[in-house]
């Protein structure tokens, strides 16, 4: 409650209208159809069973209101979660550990990401699964400059999002990404959360 | 075959199967009674018994368990030997009566085939199946030799002069001469026949196992005596006919065997046979030694004769009868233990499994005692259950109160510890036998030796019991405390680091300086969250609660720093401490492979087996894993002997490190 309300403050802070807040998960899913926000940010884990009760309310949100943008928030973040919200949720989905929230700027932009359909995965979980060592690596055939696309893919940036962070033309994003895509013999052409998926997928593997 | 397992199902007597039953035993009847109505014919008499006995037992069988093989050819010895009866009785009357040469010659020719078809009989005892299809050719060579003899002897009368007729062979074909020679040549094989069913017969009783043990005894104990009688017959009055008439015997033994074996034992009948049998043995050789001994040394007279062998065995017969009683017991019931032999089997199985522990009591003391059944009983005075017997398991479900185990035979003790009692011991000994004085002693001693195995059982299972409690409660509070942190303290602390960020943003504008200052403390304050979070996260995986043991493992994999194959084939969710375990134990071996043993890969298989679900971690590392009294691999090998699994840890220096177990599981 302390969380929520400190983080209701800060979002209107940097600019957001807060237009209601839940404790639960049926009383979020209500909230959420009754105001038809741009986003909503929820716990994955909630009263009562303090299980995966965000996604729940998350995906019944999703099924009412197709265009309210979704951001979960765990105390630890897992690939599985991951990958089931990347599968369940057609974009406009997020995912980040609660401490992300201290760094308000970057949180901020994220929310507005979702509430814009795109998706974001938090950076630990990318992490984690880059830096992991394999019997074989693929990744050694990727230069230090891909894997670093590959991590931002990876993380839900789009080519526009990946030209604004690398400072670089959307062309050069364009060909960075079309050379990961086949030295890691993966399926070309996906985008949006569909490529999120893959290359999570793809990192998962060993 | 479809057809008679049908009918072995079947079990209500149908109105045609009753009729057919009826109309066979009429039939029979009517042939042996119309054959006795002719005159007694010593030499026939034994074929009138052998038709009267087979039917008669393979009809009862029959009409008890419809579709029964072994009473199909019962029945069929029967017939045929009923016939036979009766032509030999038509064909040897005096007076000729109409078509007697025909009807005679229906006693003599089916003679061979009639013999082959008993051997069948005998070989298929007893559900009327031949051991193996090896068994099927020998059976059915058999079958083809004794139809070809019956040919040659329904076409000449070769067979004629062994009986009685007094008609004349009803066909005069030419070349009886050479068929009298193959005749006499051919019948060797009836001697081939015997050995072949003798064969079968000894196989098989080495072959069968518990009941059909009990069912062969049987029919070897009417064969034995048969054979005796014959060779007795023929040696004191030189006649088969006391071997010959005693052959409804078989018939009778085999008709008990097949129905009623567990309800009359034959052992006894076999122990008392022996000693009977062996005392007229000796007694018959005692009389001969004493008349053509002394006889021949000392002239004296019939009487005084008489007069000294009663009085050497009215001597010899008290301590002949117990040697042959000791040597019939051994027979019969095998080896019997010493006590100090007994007791000595206990103590080398004390250390056996629980299970087989108490089995192994039953052993020992149906051994040491001679019992024919042993239950092991264990609980309380009013509340007992059967957990262990011999020969079989034979265990009875639900309990019973100490007074109401055992019935007639049965010799029941408690088994006391600290003056409670705590089990109890029931063994029956064979019928009309009761334990000798040294028996009893070893029972006791015995009973006191299994009151220490219950105890020690009872404490194992409270000490197995108190560590899964533990494990549990030591769960529950991991459980606890990592949802209060979650809610409590990792709350509060993000709750902190959102504040941090927002004086941060603030401070920015107006010192720099506090700015830094304020960054710098919410760096710490996210390095220390991150590590409770791990903290957390290792007191409780919620993704093993959640998602089950395979995303579990999963979300293991996906830390682990060193590579990790994962085959998990469980789809199912098993109980909370089984997964626990495995969650736990998985881990552990992947955390020391990464701190140890710069493995390059590791594989980690979960399976379900039918012990339980089987735990596998192997490293292809440097390997030198050891357990240390307070390190990971010691508890987890704690948790897991918990749950009564056993952790093996197999780690050869420079061979990798396998880290396996079995955790019982339904």
């Amino acid at each position: 409650m302390l969380f929520r309300e400190g983080l209701a403050r800060i979002l209107t802070e940097v600019g957001f209208v807060i237009v209601g807040q839940a404790s639960d998960g049926p009383s979020l899913v209500d909230l959420a159809r009754r105001e038809c926000p741009d986003a909503v940010v929820t716990d994955l884990r909630m009263p009562p069973g303090f299980a995966d009760e965000g996604i729940e309310a998350a995906a019944a949100i999703r099924a009412t209101a197709p265009h309210i943008g979704l951001m979960l928030l765990s105390q630890y973040v897992e690939v599985h979660h991951a990958l089931r919200l990347m599968n369940d949720f057609d974009g406009g989905v997020g995912y980040l550990l609660k401490d992300r929230v201290s760094d308000l700027g970057a949180f901020a932009v994220d929310v507005r990401r979702v509430a814009a359909g795109e998706v974001v995965i938090d950076p630990e979980l990318v992490a984690r699964l880059v830096g992991r060592r394999r019997a074989q690596d693929p990744l050694q055939a990727l230069s230090d400059r891909e894997r670093e696309v590959l991590a931002l893919m990876a993380q839900g940036l789009t080519n526009a999002g990946l030209a604004d962070q690398l400072f670089v033309s959307p062309k050069t994003v364009e060909g960075y990404v079309r050379n990961i895509f086949m030295k890691l013999d993966l399926p070309p052409g996906q985008r949006d959360h569909r490529r999120v998926l893959a290359v999570l997928r793809f990192l998962r593997q060993q | 075959m479809r057809v008679e397992a049908i009918a072995d199902v079947d079990n209500t007597p149908s109105a045609r199967r009753e009729a057919a039953v009826v109309a066979v035993g009429l039939v029979v009847a009517g042939f042996v009674v119309a054959g006795w109505s002719l005159g007694f014919r010593l030499g026939n008499a034994h074929n009138g018994l052998l038709a009267l006995s087979f039917t008669a037992v393979g009809l009862y069988v029959l009409r008890v368990r419809p579709g029964h093989r072994e009473a199909v050819l019962f029945v069929a010895v029967g017939v045929v030997h009923a016939v036979m009866f009766f032509g030999r009785q038509y064909g040897a009357h005096d007076g000729p009566l109409p078509a007697a040469e025909w009807i005679g010659w229906l006693g003599v020719w089916p003679l061979s085939f009639a013999i082959a078809l008993a051997g069948w009989t005998l070989m298929a005892f007893p559900d009327g199946r031949l051991l193996s299809p090896r068994w099927r050719v020998a059976v059915a060579g058999m079958l083809a030799v004794g139809a070809g003899l019956s040919v040659v002897s329904a076409l000449w009368p070769v067979d004629y002069d062994r009986t009685a007729l007094v008609v004349r062979h009803p066909l005069h074909i030419a070349g009886l001469a050479g068929a009298r020679t193959f005749w006499d040549g051919a019948r060797v094989s009836y001697v081939l026949f015997q050995l072949l069913w003798t064969a079968a017969i000894v196989v098989r009783m080495r072959r069968a196992r518990g009941d059909e043990v009990r069912q062969m005894r049987w029919l070897v104990y009417a064969v034995v005596v048969d054979i005796a009688l014959l060779l007795g017959g023929l040696a004191v009055a030189g006649s088969p006919a006391p071997g010959l008439l005693a052959l409804p015997l078989l018939a009778v033994a085999a008709g008990v065997a097949i129905l009623k074996y567990r309800l009359f034992d034959i052992d006894p009948l076999l122990n008392r046979t022996l000693v009977i049998g062996a005392m007229v043995v000796v007694i018959t050789a005692g009389y001969i030694a004493v008349v053509l001994g002394i006889g021949s040394v000392v002239p004296s007279g019939r009487g005084v004769l008489w007069l000294i062998t009663t009085a050497v065995v009215a001597l010899a017969a008290d301590p002949l009868r117990s040697k042959a009683q000791r040597v019939a017991d051994r027979l019969v019931y095998g080896h019997r233990t010493t006590p100090y032999e007994a007791l000595a089997q206990l103590t080398e199985r004390i250390h056996d499994e629980p299970g087989e522990l108490l089995a192994g009591i039953a052993t020992t003391v149906a051994n040491a005692v001679g019992a024919r059944e042993v239950v092991v009983w264990v609980g309380e005075a009013d509340r007992l259950a059967a957990v262990a017997g011999w020969p079989g398991p034979g265990v009875e479900e639900g309990t019973k109160a100490l007074d109401d185990i055992g019935g007639p035979q049965w010799e029941v003790r408690p088994v006391t510890h600290h003056g409670t009692v705590v089990g109890a011991l029931a063994l029956r000994k064979p019928s009309g036998v009761t334990l000798t004085a040294l028996e009893d002693r070893v029972l006791s001693d015995l009973v006191a030796q299994t009151a220490l195995v219950i105890a020690h059982q009872r404490q194992a299972g409270e000490l197995q019991a108190a560590a899964r409690r533990i494990v549990t409660a030591e769960d529950a509070a991991r459980r606890r405390i990592e949802r209060n942190l979650h809610d409590g303290a990792q709350q509060r602390l993000v709750t902190l680091g959102l504040e941090l960020g927002v004086l941060a943003e603030r401070a920015a504008a107006a010192d720099s300086a506090l700015a830094a200052g304020v960054r710098t403390a919410r760096a710490q304050l996210l390095d220390a969250t991150s590590e409770l979070r791990e903290l957390a996260r290792g007191l409780h995986p919620t993704v093993l609660t959640e998602q089950g043991l395979a995303a579990a493992l999963e979300t293991l994999a996906d830390r682990s720093p060193i590579p990790v194959k994962l085959a998990v084939s469980v789809d199912e969710r098993l109980p909370w401490e089984v997964e626990a375990a495995t969650y736990f134990l998985v881990g552990e071996a992947l955390t020391n492979a990464a701190r140890h043993s710069s493995a390059r890969l590791v594989r980690v298989c979960v399976t379900k087996v039918d012990t339980g679900l089987f735990v596998e971690v192997v490293d292809d590392g440097c390997g030198g894993a050891t357990r240390t009294e307070d390190g990971g691999l010691q508890g987890t090998a704690d948790r897991l002997a918990a749950l009564g699994a056993h952790l093996q840890v197999d780690s050869p220096r420079g061979g990798g490190t396998r880290i396996a177990t079995v955790l019982p599981c339904a």
